[in-house]
């Protein structure tokens, strides 16, 4: 295991487990980190698809939304252990993202990236217009959830302590996976699909399991993520919200894991400072995004190349 | 019989007229897709700023019929200078740059419309009022005008592509792009003069619609998603596929919302996809390996 | 002469796209061991023929059967595992990860992981075979270059190393010297004539340069127009009339040992 737990990764937690310790750290600041982390996690979980299989997915969102209104039900109805949301959770994403992954990884390209956009609009429909699960206002006031008998999940310290303790495992996974035989063969298919076929890799199932690794990690992220706001709205499943984590793989850079994690907190921080002086905060969003595609293709911390200087795109 | 005269006839109209506008849209997505490899997720927002530039426009002159000359115009130059300065940087990379790097424009587009015009609905007054009987019913002047307004569009699209010189070469090189090359074309004013083309297409969608349905800055995002729908159904790269998915799909939308509310109606249509896709992997006209 | 049981059997295989009939009705039988080129000149049906047997085609009609198996139609990933690999004209690799990344990921489709959930965390030792195949093949020393740094001949033979790898029983090379000097041919086609043999492979070569086939293969067959119109040994295929007159087609430069067509 000695590929996942290296002195770097060991530093980089412990440092992040001190956090709550800081005397500067208040209750607002470590609930940012939350939601810091939390998008880390998820962008991290996004580049599985993004940066190692070369996939792009518009609909990321849908998973962490199903996994929000999992964890959001259950507490709703008085099931407040954790294990119990994240297994829900688990359930709910497996079946959609298998469904998904299905349909989208049939064909080639840029059909992967509109069939999940257009499979999370329908969901994120379903949800807006249900009044059983609360139309456009969600599941609200949820009480707190519970670690295990007489431990409520009810401080910040507690709430950052649990994603901090998910993004740590979420991270051992991607490395485990990105390092072993089946992250090479995703490289494979993002560096050459055809070829990678007639070395006798099945493509379409490789591809459909690097999709439903991503979704779940993503929905089990979303799981989270009502333990500390005590809501799900049909919002957190809208398609910008997708955007936002692809935004976060972009800037972080792709193919790295570590990236994108830095790559989500940097984009949360930014959201929260920009959004709170300006409102035309998505302008600002889209510039960024522009000019990190024209300029820093690989991201901030991209050493991976990703962009061959191909000409035009390869005959079929 | 008077079901159908009263209600299902003019729903069939509506559906039509719909289904034409979306197809001016989704044949704009796929000659751009297919010439540039770019999945344009912006092409919405230039929808949507057409109808705004036609309230611009028209506030101006209080002239619709100049609106509909000027806004396309100024929408048209928008996408160049955008297809210049941010496109045409990137031709040569993966499809996927493309897809992001136009919906970074997409939101800068649609914040931007929010900016100025505010996030108010509005409409525009049609230029043409009345309704006029036809077929044992009476049916607005406007939306007529419509059908003979994105049919003829239609139609001058279609002589386009297999009448002129420019036209067959853009066709042939949406199926192959690197055969330009060898022809001595001037690639890169192919290509803007292309995106400008198809941006002007969807800003006169946008204005044409705007009497009948609101302006709002969201009113692209909506739109994109059934003309991604109408792209991924016509079986993606085919033209004349998209106009027909994106008639089926206008007249399926009329005709649902007969019977269910909205919500469902665009969940029932996404059935639609999903029976298709199964059916028919790749779409009505999907040709195997075509940019794929 | 090596010679076994027939491993390969193309059996009136024909295949059309829309009007155009790219094979008719050809057929040879490819025995163990031996080294089995199909040469003719360009748009002969060279590469359609071997996209069918690789599975990149179904045929329109006819059989190939492959071990005594009917392998018509199937995708190339399970051709691939039945133990065909095949390298591709224009150069085909994964050109971002080195050298070495490269042959591991072809070397570790063999491993048992391969296609399990446990190779979502095992990594496959493979890497006994990835050191031996760079060095046959002279690319030790690029182990770590990005494919894409090599030279051209470099990469051609990093695409037969990349088919090797997955220790195939027959190797479909598609113009394996494609755009390699005279010198550089020469080398090539005794290091694939050496490595065939030391492997015991079967080997079906498509080439359009004659002096490239007559050197190595046992058997010749002879293609023009999508029909095979000779097959014999090399010298009589050297001689034969009809390959004569369809590769020179009246050209006066006519020598027959080096004749190369260029369409």
């Amino acid at each position: 295991m000695s590929r996942v737990v290296t002195w770097r990764a060991l530093v980089a937690f412990g440092a992040l487990a001190a956090l709550p310790a800081l005397p500067l750290t208040s209750k607002y600041y470590l609930l940012l980190a939350f939601d810091a982390l939390l998008f880390g996690a998820i962008a991290m979980s996004l580049d599985l698809l993004i940066g190692y299989t070369g996939l792009v997915s518009f609909g990321h969102a849908a998973f962490y939304g199903l996994g929000a209104y999992a964890t959001a039900i259950l507490l709703e109805r008085g099931v407040l252990s954790v294990w119990a949301c994240l297994a829900g959770a688990f359930v709910v994403v497996s079946l959609y993202a298998a469904i998904v992954s299905y349909f989208a990884t049939a064909r080639r390209g840029i059909y992967f990236a509109l069939l999940t956009l257009v499979f999370a609009e329908v969901v994120y429909t379903f949800f807006r217009y249900t009044q059983t699960f609360g139309g456009s206002d969600g599941i609200q006031g949820l009480p707190d959830a519970v670690l295990w008998r007489g431990v409520p999940i009810d401080t910040p310290e507690r709430k950052y302590y649990l994603v901090l303790v998910y993004l740590a495992v979420a991270y051992a996974v991607c490395r485990v996976v990105v390092t072993s035989h089946f992250g090479r063969v995703l490289v494979a298919i993002r560096e050459n699909e055809d070829r990678a076929r007639f070395l006798g890799y099945s493509v379409q199932r490789y591809k459909m399991a690097a999709c439903m690794i991503s979704a779940l990690l993503t929905g089990l992220a979303g799981a989270i993520y009502p333990i500390r706001s005590a809501f799900a709205t049909p919002d957190l499943m809208l398609w910008t919200e997708s955007g936002e984590f692809i935004i976060s793989v972009m800037i972080g850079g792709l193919g790295t894991l570590v990236g994108p994690i830095l790559g989500g907190v940097f984009f949360t921080l930014l959201r929260d400072k920009v959004s709170s002086v300006v409102d035309w905060y998505f302008i600002v969003i889209g510039v960024v995004l522009v000019l990190i595609v024209l300029f820093m293709p690989k991201g901030l911390l991209g050493l991976r190349r990703l962009v061959g200087s191909r000409p035009w795109r390869q005959a079929a | 019989m008077d079901y159908l005269v009263a209600v299902l006839l003019p729903q069939l109209l509506h559906g039509l007229v719909f289904g034409a506008a979306l197809g001016l849209l989704a044949l704009g997505l796929t000659v751009i897709f297919g010439l540039l490899g770019v999945m344009n997720f912006a092409h919405g927002e230039l929808y949507m700023l057409g109808a705004y530039a036609g309230i611009a426009v028209v506030g101006l002159t209080h002239s619709f019929w100049v609106a509909l000359i000027l806004a396309p115009l100024s929408v048209a130059a928008l996408g160049a200078v955008t297809e210049i300065a941010t496109l045409r940087p990137i031709y040569r990379r993966e499809p996927l740059y493309g897809l992001i790097l136009t919906f970074g424009l997409a939101l800068v587009f649609r914040e931007g419309a929010r900016q100025i015009w505010g996030g108010d609905m509005r409409r525009i007054l049609p230029p043409v009022t009345g309704s006029t009987p036809l077929l044992g019913m009476t049916y607005p002047n406007y939306r007529l005008f419509l059908l003979g307004a994105s049919s003829v569009l239609l139609l001058a699209i279609w002589v386009f592509f297999t009448r002129t010189r420019a036209g067959v070469l853009v066709r042939a090189a949406v199926q192959d792009a690197e055969m330009l090359d060898g022809l001595g074309v001037n690639v890169p004013r192919l290509f803007t003069l292309t995106f400008a083309g198809s941006a002007a297409l969807a800003a006169l969608a946008g204005l044409l619609l705007a009497p009948v349905f609101t302006v709002y800055p969201q009113m692209g995002v909506e739109m994109i998603l059934l003309a991604f729908i109408v792209v991924i159904l016509g079986g993606m790269g085919s033209m004349g596929g998209s106009v027909v998915a994106a008639l089926v799909i206008g007249i399926a939308q009329s005709l649902f919302a007969l019977w269910m509310n909205p919500q469902r109606v665009a969940i029932a249509i996404f059935g639609i996809m999903i029976v298709v896709l199964i059916v028919r992997p790749r779409g009505f006209f999907g040709r195997e390996g075509v940019l794929e | 002469m090596a010679a076994g049981g027939v491993i390969l059997e193309v059996d009136g295989i024909s295949k059309s796209f829309g009007a155009l009939a790219a094979l008719h009705r050809v057929g040879f039988a490819v025995s163990q061991g031996q080294v089995f080129s199909v040469i003719g000149p360009n748009g002969a049906g060279k590469s359609t023929l071997f996209n069918v047997v690789s599975g990149l085609y179904a045929p329109t009609s006819g059989r190939v059967s492959f071990a005594g198996r009917d392998i018509a139609g199937l995708p190339p990933e399970r051709i691939s595992r039945l133990g065909i690999a095949k390298t591709f004209q224009l150069t085909n690799v994964f050109p971002t990860i080195s050298v070495g990344e490269n042959i591991r990921v072809a070397a570790q489709s063999r491993a048992p992981d391969a296609g399990r959930l446990r190779s979502l965390w095992r990594v496959p030792d493979v890497e006994a075979r990835v050191t031996e195949l760079l060095d046959a093949f002279g690319l030790v020393a690029k182990r770590d270059e990005p494919a894409a740094n090599l030279a051209h001949g470099e990469q051609r033979y990093l695409e037969i190393c990349l088919a090797l790898a997955t220790e195939p029983r027959l190797l479909l090379l598609d113009e394996p010297t494609a755009g390699m000097t005279p010198g550089e041919t020469k080398d090539a086609t005794a290091l694939i004539r050496k490595i065939a043999l030391q492997r015991g492979l079967t080997v079906l070569l498509i080439e359009h340069d004659m002096s490239v086939v007559m050197g190595i293969s046992d058997r010749v067959a002879v293609l023009h127009f999508g029909e095979k119109i000779a097959e014999g040994t090399p010298e009589a295929i050297r001689n034969d009339p009809q390959v004569i007159e369809a590769y020179l087609g009246g050209a006066e430069d006519g020598g027959t040992g080096s004749v190369t067509c260029s369409g």
